[in-house]
């Protein structure tokens, strides 16, 4: 059933090097992989293991060395800000812009019309859940309403692809696994593929329907796990022994080539 | 309240002023009563009227070269870690130099009249708003480089949109050191060599001991100091208040 599913980001072969004329280091090593259209892919991995250069290469920020990404068919050689949002870890809103027109930011660059973007913002702003707040300044709202600011801005264009580089990192753990649920629901509502980076592999299995492993140096995708576990995801499912043996899969890719393989998985939770 | 308190603090303190130049307590040459300045300015207010229009000139003319100068400079700089690394301390050292010293070179390359004065008030103020400018631009967090990328900005979009607001806060202190030193440096300069400006009255009446009028000269000298002051405070408020607002959560 998923096979029937339309790919829309391939990566073929993607290394990044940097500092080629001093000690290279080699950031990606071969990635290659597929997402198909709207579904959750999170790609998991320690620090520094270039999960952010993978996800910038995706996002056409960066340059991959060799190998390439294709969207929909065609190569990604720059930013496509209408196909493709990125969230950071920082919300990265402008301090002195309100709520509602930091949603609008984007669409103001893209040139669409004042009434436009101001209907717009406020549709993305009910659709996270802060309408109330679309006069108020970012520094007037908590870390998890900022990043729900911040998905409401990704979200104002319609890209179709949407990347996040561990946008819930800064949050604390409540506050985290709440942003998951909310992502979740927005999720399931407008069916962007959503390309979610962490390194907390309970977040990866818990919001994804596909998680890629990355491991440690040089990056490379060490096996991917596909998380069949029923939707709409509930709290209780990290508790089941579905999870528990999945995440244990997980723990072992990630563990193989680092020499302090931990039998019963649970270092880095 | 208050303000009568203080209306009743400064008529004291000119009371003050007064009565220890009537009662002869301090002479002539080193102070001037309020009444003797208020006298000067009846006396040849047309003179302040003249000098405080050309040195209101030089001013303006050095703070626009200065504040578009300095901003551009320190934008260039700022986005460039290269540049920053480099010129950064350089810069700073340069600055530590006591700028005053140059100022002899300046009348030789640009003359008694308004430009040498221009000039080095442009210098003066211009290093403190390219540093501050520089290293405001450079604090940016790069996340912000790339969401400007990610939703497409072109690089004027990125330059006005996201960084130089972002900055602002910094700029806005280099600019109030800056436009101080502007403010110093012509008036200064003024009294160093020149025919006209209210530096030049300060020093010439100076010269031929007329210290009442020196002391009205000063006077005048802080009106400027004021202007500009204010000037920089509805800046303030309206390019970074959400800065304030920030700090005081």
């Amino acid at each position: 059933m998923s096979s029937v599913r339309q790919v829309v980001i391939e990566a073929h072969g993607l290394c990044k090097v940097y500092g080629i004329n001093r000690a290279p280091i080699i950031a990606l090593k071969d990635v290659s992989f597929t997402v198909e259209e709207g579904s959750f892919v999170s790609l998991v991995g320690p620090s520094g293991c270039g999960k952010s250069t993978l996800l910038q290469v995706l996002a056409g920020l960066v340059p991959s060395t060799t190998g390439e990404v294709l969207v929909d068919g065609a190569a990604l050689r720059q930013p496509a800000p209408k196909k493709i949002s990125v969230m950071f870890q920082d919300a990265t809103l402008l301090p002195w812009k309100r709520v509602s027109e930091n949603v609008e930011f984007p669409l103001e660059i893209h040139g669409m019309r004042p009434a436009e973007r101001r209907q717009r913002a406020a549709e993305m702003l009910s659709l996270v859940g802060l309408a109330d707040f679309a006069d108020r300044y970012p520094h007037e709202l908590s870390g998890g309403m900022r990043q729900r600011v911040s998905i409401a801005r990704s979200l104002a264009p319609d890209p179709r692809i949407m990347l996040m580089d561990e946008p819930f990192g800064a949050l604390d753990e409540q506050t985290r696994i709440k942003m998951g649920h909310e992502l979740l629901r927005i999720w399931e509502k407008t069916r962007k593929t959503i390309f979610f980076i962490t390194h907390s592999l309970t977040e990866a299995l818990f919001l994804a329907d596909i998680v890629l492993v990355m491991s440690h140096r040089p990056g490379q995708i060490v096996g991917t796990i596909r998380a069949d576990l029923p939707r709409p995801r509930t709290y209780e499912i990290i508790g089941s022994a579905e999870f528990g043996i999945a995440r244990n899969q997980i723990w072992k890719l990630i563990s193989q080539d680092d020499g302090e393989v931990n039998s019963n998985g649970m270092a880095s939770l | 309240m208050k303000t009568l308190l203080r209306g009743l603090m400064i008529f004291f303190v000119l009371g003050l002023w007064e009565a220890v130049r009537r009662f002869d307590l301090v002479g002539p040459l080193l102070l001037a009563s309020p009444t003797e300045i208020v006298d000067a300015f009846v006396k040849s207010w047309f003179d302040y009227v003249i000098a405080l229009r050309l040195t209101a000139i030089e001013i303006a003319v050095a703070l626009a070269l200065a504040w578009t100068l300095g901003i551009g400079a320190g934008t260039i700089a700022g986005l460039r870690p290269f540049l920053n690394a480099t010129t950064g301390p350089l810069l700073s050292s340069l600055f530590a130099v006591p700028l005053i010293s140059w100022y002899p070179l300046f009348m030789v390359w640009f003359g008694i009249g308004i430009t040498s004065k221009i000039a080095y008030a442009v210098v003066s103020g211009f290093f403190p708003i390219a540093i501050n400018t520089m290293n405001g631009i450079a604090a940016v967090d790069h996340q912000y480089f790339l969401l400007g990328r990610a939703i497409g900005c072109s690089r004027r979009q990125l330059i006005f949109g996201i960084l130089l607001p972002m900055a602002m806060p910094s700029i806005v202190s280099g600019l109030r050191i800056g436009t101080a030193l502007i403010v110093i440096g012509v008036i200064v300069a003024e009294m160093l060599g020149s025919f006209g400006g209210i530096g030049y009255l300060i020093s010439y009446y100076r010269s031929i001991y007329a210290t009442a009028h020196v002391y009205l000269g000063i006077l005048v000298a802080l009106i400027f100091a004021l202007v500009a002051n204010w000037l920089l405070s509805l800046l303030e408020r309206r390019f970074t208040h959400w800065r304030v607002m920030q700090i005081q959560q």
